[in-house]
């Protein structure tokens, strides 16, 4: 998982409230394979940016030009509600955003994004709107977030702090997943399944690397 | 007391303490326990996500034989000598062959479609003596409780993150939960099963109230019922709100592991005969929660709304939502029963149906098979159905009992293996409008299919309910 520690990078406004994961990565995609150059970032949010003829929404700020290649998504209350599906969190990734800032997110989602080095900040409704404003009067400008301040700095300079679980926080900083983590218990396992092995020769615990 | 009896009660452990304590590596700072898995069954839903993940990660298995990867969800009952290219609709077709890709990539043991004991998961693996007691099982479907019904700690995983961390791990993060046991004392009356002991339980709890919590299942009822009954039991767990059900192993289990392929076998046998006589919950063991049912007022039931709580004993009828003092309760049987297009104070036995449905994890297995076979003997069915065994060998043992004949000459349909009408997966769904009486473990709105509507019951009810179309007590259906 790639660590995530202070990122400057151009927003782009989502002002729709209560985007679900169904949204975010449409059931018909869900049967589809992700691999390097066929990911999801096609399927990432495509009703919201395509009309029923695949033509881009002009209304949707994701397909102006005018903010470049963003890696914040600055969202709208409930982002990511609905089912569970882990796909909408590799949808986002895929699409190439490192983080979401919005009002309020879903839990699930939340953890889901976290698991794989998404960034999601909660800040106040109020400075969301100002947040949409200030990207949207210059398209392209850049916010700051640094994780190990806990800060978001918005395009004028104004810092705004928000909370993060501090375990959370930590392996996020350190690029650390579920199965990173486990993998510094390395030594414990392999001991545990040589000693099971001795307890219980019947179980099908294998011995080779 | 003496200090040793206070040793004793200090120490007397339950069932699900002593094979979860059994497996902790670690425990992190904030509580959760690092558990190792003996075994992980796999199934096609879903689980392409983890390989994808794996592969751009350039992660492998770390131990490749405790899988067991089975293709059950969305393989089509019909047709399966065309292979996986006679699979006609195209997302269908390309989730199978995914799983057999990703099993072939990856190392892992696949049950694929042509396999001889294909099946369901759930009924597969206790057949072949996989499952055993003491195990820590995982697998990325929510009724994988269902192998605790072997003595087994067998716990649900997510299809993409967490089935990822047990293949490239071989363990599982997991917060250990509170115990709750529920003591079914007595015997259970003529036409009464194990899956009406089950929905009566799931009425007690509500779908929600056994959540956080790890189920054992005791007493006289259970101690006297069949491994397939059993296994129904702690199938249904989940519809409670608990991931994990166990029944504690006795001389049933072990008699039926002992013609188990997979099972331990000689010297093994005989130090594992000895370590599984250890595991029941010791005399003394304090659970969390008690609960307690008695056998003699457990009837015949049937669900009338859309979430496996929503059951009563046959003889009743569809409830007023306004009977329902907790005002969210009143709310969701009122919309229930117009998804259901039910009217209150009907009779149950006067609900019509327009098709059935006999298989599933919950109730496919042989004896299963021959519960509903034994009503249809010698009469026709009033409305279409199907019947899909749990297992190829379920099949195959049906077929060698002349099962299959008893259903083909109802009028109902013999199907291969799979999860098939359950959930539809498969494609194969009950129309929308249509009322379906099915052995299955989910009656949600949309299950079966969209706007189809699912009345769950035992395997002889829904025989009964065929012959009858309509919702039937099987008590008093007169012979043929």
């Amino acid at each position: 998982m790639q660590p995530f520690t202070i990122l400057t990078a151009a927003a782009v406004p989502l002002p729709i409230a209560k985007i679900d994961t169904g949204m975010i990565l449409p059931g018909r995609y869900m049967r589809r394979h992700r691999r390097p150059g066929h990911d999801y970032s096609e399927a990432f949010l495509h009703d919201v940016r395509f009309d029923e003829n695949e033509q881009p929404r002009p209304e949707c700020a994701l397909n102006d030009a005018a903010y470049g290649t963003p890696q914040i998504l600055l969202t709208d209350a409930d982002f990511g509600c609905g089912s569970s599906r882990e796909g909408a969190a590799y949808a986002v990734m895929d699409y190439g955003f490192r983080a979401l800032i919005g009002p309020s997110f879903a839990e699930i989602f939340y953890g889901n994004c976290l698991q794989n080095g998404i960034l999601l900040v909660t800040l106040d409704e109020a400075v969301i709107h100002q947040l949409w404003a200030a990207v949207r009067a210059r398209p392209g400008s850049e916010i700051t977030i640094d994780l190990p301040n806990q800060l978001v700095i918005d395009p004028a300079g104004a810092r705004h702090s928000f909370d993060i679980n501090p375990l959370r926080k930590e392996r996020l900083i350190l690029g650390q997943d579920d199965i990173s983590v486990t993998e510094s218990h390395g030594a414990e396992i392999v001991a545990f399944e040589a000693k099971r092995r001795m307890a219980f020769p019947w179980l099908p615990i294998t011995s080779q690397a | 007391m003496h200090m040793e009896g206070i040793d004793t009660m200090l120490s007397a452990r339950t069932l699900f303490e002593k094979v979860w304590g059994e497996h902790i590596i670690v425990t992190s700072p904030q509580g959760e326990d690092l558990l190792y898995v003996d075994f992980n069954y796999l199934n096609e839903g879903g689980s392409f996500l983890a390989f994808d993940q794996l592969r751009l990660e350039g992660r492998t298995s770390r131990r490749p034989e405790q899988h067991l990867a089975i293709t059950d969800h969305y393989l089509p009952t019909i047709n399966r000598a065309a292979g996986v290219e006679g699979i006609p609709n195209p997302e269908i077709r390309n989730v199978v062959a995914m799983m057999a890709g990703n099993a072939a990539d990856f190392g892992l043991p696949h049950l694929n479609m042509h396999h001889a004991k294909q099946g369901i998961a759930h009924v597969v693996g206790p057949e072949l003596g996989i499952s055993q007691p003491g195990m820590l099982i995982t697998c990325n479907d929510s009724h994988t409780a269902t192998h605790g019904a072997m003595g087994a700690c067998a716990i649900p995983v997510g299809a993409s993150n967490q089935l990822r961390h047990v293949v490239a791990t071989q363990t599982v993060w997991m917060k250990r939960p509170r115990t709750m046991r529920i003591t079914i004392d007595g015997a259970l009356g003529t036409g009464v099963t194990a899956k009406d002991v089950i929905l009566s339980i799931i009425r007690q709890t509500g779908i929600g109230g056994g959540a956080g919590y790890a189920f054992e299942y005791a007493g006289s009822t259970i101690r006297g019922m069949s491994m397939e009954g059993r296994l129904t039991i702690c199938n249904m767990s989940i519809e409670a709100g608990a991931r994990i059900g166990m029944i504690a192993p006795d001389d049933i289990t072990f008699a039926h592991l002992a013609q188990c392929e997979r099972a331990p076998k000689g010297e093994h046998w005989d130090r594992a005969l000895a370590y599984w006589r250890t595991l029941p919950t010791d005399p003394g063991a304090v659970f969390d929660r008690e609960l307690h049912l008695d056998a003699a007022t457990v009837a015949p039931m049937v669900t009338w709304g859309t979430s496996p709580e929503d059951c009563s004993p046959i003889d009743g009828v569809v409830p007023d939502p306004s009977s329902f003092d907790d005002h969210e309760r009143s709310r969701h049987v009122g919309r229930a029963l117009e998804y259901m297009q039910l009217i209150p104070a009907t009779p149950l036995s006067e609900i019509r149906i327009d098709r059935v449905f006999i298989g599933s994890c919950t109730n496919s297995r042989i004896e299963d098979l021959r519960a509903a076979a034994g009503v249809l003997r010698g009469r026709k069915v009033a409305v279409p159905g199907m019947v899909s065994a749990g297992s190829s060998e379920v099949k195959r043992q049906a077929e060698a009992e002349g099962l299959h004949r008893i259903f083909l000459e109802s009028g109902l349909e013999w199907r291969d293996s799979g999860c098939a009408m359950c959930n539809g997966s498969n494609g194969e769904i009950v129309g929308p409008g249509q009322r379906c009486a099915s052995t299955t473990n989910r009656n949600f709105e949309g299950r079966q299919g969209r706007n189809a509507m699912t009345h769950i019951m035992s395997p002889a009810m829904v025989a009964a309910a065929a012959i009858m179309g309509r919702l039937t007590d099987v008590r008093h259906l007169t012979s043929p």
